[in-house]
């Protein structure tokens, strides 16, 4: 059946005779909504900038049109307030105008657009130019709420980077900006540190408006309605733009510009149509400065102009002094190892310990008969001290990789302990860790170069941004330091110089491996941990990453794993050799002991195969 | 007497060839042998009588069946055979240099940073090292054109300077060598053969195998002759290398 027009009016005026008999008003929102809405937003307050989730509501308006900051706005909003909207920076455009009306006829609030009238002012794209105080609330309509999503496409993995304070995509993304443009651009949302804990977008204003955020006197709330956020900056909170410490903060201006209107040089300016020249952004401060209604001499110290840009400070900025080691108190009960794994085993499948009976070498077989399970690795058992190279060989499938994944975190072990000499000098196991410690231990203890530079690599950022993910996780805010940090490091893996602004994605395989190598390295860690590094490369690059990585362990007193099936590359790089077959250490000696009289059969077959 | 560098005990080994059936070949079979400070200890023997083995047992190229292997060094001496791994390598780094017949550089890497990456494990900083290791080049006539070529493309005499040159800078206190001058033409022959002379002097423990008898009775302060695994004389060049004659 269908509803024509006719009757679908009708049936309104009927309905609406009814309400009106009963007298009951149209709502948009439910008490219930309005109740979770507050509840959102007292959490939102109580932790500023941490992105609270709601329930958010079907609104007569599209999601992404404003859904969330009108569920906000009316959820906040009383009898005794007053409510402006602004859309860009108007008051009389048909969207702000509709929605000043909506909100004005669902509830018993007053309308306005002068914001000196206003309690509520909900927007979305600028903080009005007039002051702000404590009895108004700024309502945001958020597109995009999460700072992260540039930088990551992964929900979960954003939540963790929040829960964690793991921001250093973040600043990769300022540092590739700089490094692209010469300066970030970033302009709508604008990633800001609120109370100095959480990174938050502060779209949709512009870059101008960021720093009224700062110890601001009003109550700023943001609602996102598509992806179902809450968000608030409370007043007197700070709030710091990231940006690197030599780099200054900078807001959108145009050198010499001028509203044509209303004369002001100090506010936020878009273009003035088709003859050229500017306007004000917000059309009410334009409208009141003309009128002589309005306290410029005060608007001009709220304005950011010791903010605006200025090419002389940029890129030359002040020095800062950073560590390069995470520096390690080596003290008489430090032990003389650096890495110590003990009887480590991965079984995948059923069973645990209790699949392992059966398998083995003696078995001639990984999976458990009992449980049907893979033993990758058993009882494997080895040490490594500062100035050292292990190695780690065996055919694939011999469990070789599995133990470093196990030692690194990629992969939780079934059995054993993992202890780190720099970690409260080797008395913790570190596969007892939470999650979140054993991810920093990456940064500054720990590092590891895979088979494929694509695991240890971001592709699509630049040779020196990959470096500077590394460096910015172990808190690095000099641009200039990480710059010449990663030019050093690069410089030292033989990378041109003048491929370190060029995405990895552009590089050779040789070229990317070496890359990979210079950001394992480039916090210095105590333990470094190399997954067949040359496999995927053809013979002579293969043998120019070697020769790096003995020139490279050869000057440093770092502990080394080499994991790798070509006793070449164990024989070029290690002291000491650990034989892995079907999950176990079948043999272990010194490298050329190994080679020139191995006892154990596999052992024997290897060197044989290795012969040529 | 002070104790000996080098003391070798009842030292046995055998191999087991599990790629042809398990089959055993026996090599040492309980081997006595000591070598004091100063003294240059030759090797000598039939091909198979076991004397490169010998070598090897001590630096633990191989790892020996039973008997013992002392070295030493500045305080009580260290049982090698047993010693862990990761001691073993600094000690080898140290203490002990050995010299085969073959070069044992790095692939890729030049004659000057090969001997000088060894002299640094034997205690020098940068600087010395690069010194000590030119001077052993220049000694051991090693063309200075060819001091940063890659020592796999050098002819074998030169190779087996190269290899002498590092064993002998800033000289380890004990040092093996294993026919060190085979490949060499008269002229280099004559400066190495004075260099491994020029040992005993600085007080070096060499324990050394040289096939040629002449050899070993301008250098070896006692020769050790082998035969079928086990020490048959051990005595002075004259009586033990007279009698072999």
């Amino acid at each position: 059946m269908t509803v024509t027009t006719t009757d679908a009016s009708a049936i309104r005026a009927l309905l609406a005779d009814v309400d009106e008999a009963r007298g009951v008003r149209q709502e948009i929102l439910d008490e219930g909504a309005k109740r979770e809405v507050r509840r959102a937003v007292l959490s939102a307050v109580c932790v500023p900038g941490y992105q609270v989730p709601f329930g958010s509501r079907e609104m007569p308006v599209a999601r992404g049109w404003g859904s969330g900051g009108l569920q906000v706005t009316l959820g906040v909003i009383g009898p005794a307030d007053t409510v402006k909207v602004i859309d860009q920076g108007d008051d009389a455009g048909v969207n702000a105008t509709n929605l000043r009306r909506m909100i004005g006829g669902t509830t018993d609030c007053a309308e306005t657009t002068d914001t000196r009238d206003a309690t509520v002012i909900q927007s979305r794209h600028r903080i009005p130019e007039e002051a702000l105080g404590e009895r108004h609330i700024m309502v945001y309509q958020v597109p995009v709420p999460e700072p992260l999503r540039g930088v990551e496409k992964s929900v979960v993995e954003c939540g963790r980077m929040h829960a964690e304070a793991d921001y250093s995509k973040m600043w990769v993304s300022l540092y590739e900006d700089i490094v692209r443009n010469g300066l970030i651009t970033a302009s709508s949302g604008y990633p800001v540190e609120v109370d100095g804990r959480y990174v938050m977008a502060t779209s949709p204003v512009p870059r101008w408006d960021v720093p009224r955020l700062h110890q601001a006197e009003h109550l700023n709330l943001y609602g996102a309605g598509r992806e179902k956020r809450i968000y608030a900056i409370p007043p007197h909170t700070d709030v710091h733009p990231l940006t690197f410490a030599d780099v200054p903060f900078e807001v959108e201006y145009a050198p010499d510009s001028y509203c044509k209107l209303c004369g002001s040089d100090d506010v936020f300016l878009v273009e003035g149509g088709p003859n050229g020249g500017y306007v004000c952004s917000d059309t009410e401060w334009c409208t009141r400065v003309r009128e002589g209604d309005a306290d410029i001499v005060a608007h001009r110290k709220r304005a950011p102009l010791g903010q605006l840009p200025d090419p002389r400070r940029r890129l030359v900025g002040t020095e800062v002094e950073e560590e390069v080691h995470g520096t390690v108190e080596r003290t008489a009960d430090t032990p003389e190892w650096a890495l110590r794994v003990s009887e480590v085993g991965k079984v995948h499948g059923s069973g645990g310990a209790a699949a392992v009976p059966g398998t083995g070498p003696e078995s001639g077989s990984a999976v458990s008969p009992s449980t049907g399970a893979i033993v990758a690795a058993w009882d494997v058992d080895f040490d490594v001290a500062p100035g050292e190279a292990l190695g780690l060989i065996g055919e694939s499938g011999s469990g070789k990789s599995t133990v470093l994944s196990c030692v690194v975190g990629d992969v939780p072990a079934t059995s054993g302990t993992v202890r780190l000499g720099a970690v409260d000098a080797g008395r913790t196991d570190v596969l007892a860790l939470p999650d979140e410690q054993r991810r920093k231990l990456r940064i500054d203890s720990m590092a590891v170069v895979y088979q494929d530079p694509a695991a240890g690599l971001n592709l699509d950022i630049t040779a020196g941004g990959n470096i500077a993910e590394r460096l910015t996780a172990a808190g690095w805010r000099g641009y200039h330091r990480i710059r010449r940090r990663a030019a050093e490091l690069l410089d030292r893996v033989e990378v041109p110089l003048s491929r370190m602004d060029d995405p990895v994605r552009t590089f050779s395989g040789g070229m990317r491996q070496r890359v990979q190598i210079a950001k394992a390295l480039a916090t210095e860690p105590a333990v470094l941990l190399l997954d067949e590094p040359t496999t995927g490369l053809d013979a002579s690059v293969a043998a120019g990453v070697i020769d790096l990585l003995r020139g490279l362990l050869a000057e440093r007193d770092i502990a080394a794993v080499v994991v790798s099936h070509d006793f070449a590359v164990i024989e070029a790089l290690t002291d000491r050799t650990l034989v892995m077959q079907l999950g176990r250490v079948v043999e272990r000696g010194l490298t050329d002991q190994l080679f020139h009289d191995p006892h154990h059969p596999y052992t024997q077959r290897l060197v044989a195969a290795a012969r040529r | 007497m002070a104790s000996p560098v080098l003391a070798v005990r009842e030292l046995r080994k055998t191999f087991t060839l599990h790629t042809i059936d398990g089959r055993r070949v026996s090599s040492l079979h309980g081997v006595d042998l000591d070598v004091h400070a100063g003294e240059h200890v030759a090797l000598a023997g039939a091909s198979g009588a076991g004397k490169s083995s010998l070598l090897r047992c001590v630096y633990r190229t191989y790892l020996a069946d039973s008997g013992s292997v002392r070295m030493t060094t500045s305080g009580e001496p260290i049982e090698l055979t047993g010693l862990p791994d990761r001691a073993m390598a600094r000690l080898r780094g140290r203490e002990i240099g050995y010299v085969s017949q073959f070069l044992a550089a790095p692939p890729r890497t030049g004659p000057l940073e090969t001997v000088a990456a060894t002299a640094r494990r034997r205690g020098l900083d940068r600087e010395q090292a690069r010194d000590a290791a030119a001077a052993a080049l220049h000694r051991l006539n090693v063309d200075e054109s060819l001091w940063d070529v890659d020592c796999g493309v050098l002819s074998g005499g030169e190779r087996q300077r190269v290899n002498l040159a590092a064993g002998t800078v800033r000289p380890p206190r004990l040092l093996l060598l294993d026919e060190p001058v085979s490949a060499l033409d008269p002229e280099n022959r004559e400066a190495a053969l004075s260099l491994v002379d020029s040992l005993v002097e600085q007080n070096v423990a060499v324990l050394a195998v040289f096939h040629d008898a002449e050899v070993m009775r301008r250098l070896a302060t006692r020769v050790v002759l082998l035969a079928d695994g086990t020490v048959s004389r051990d005595g002075a060049p004259a009586d033990v290398l007279g009698e072999a004659a």
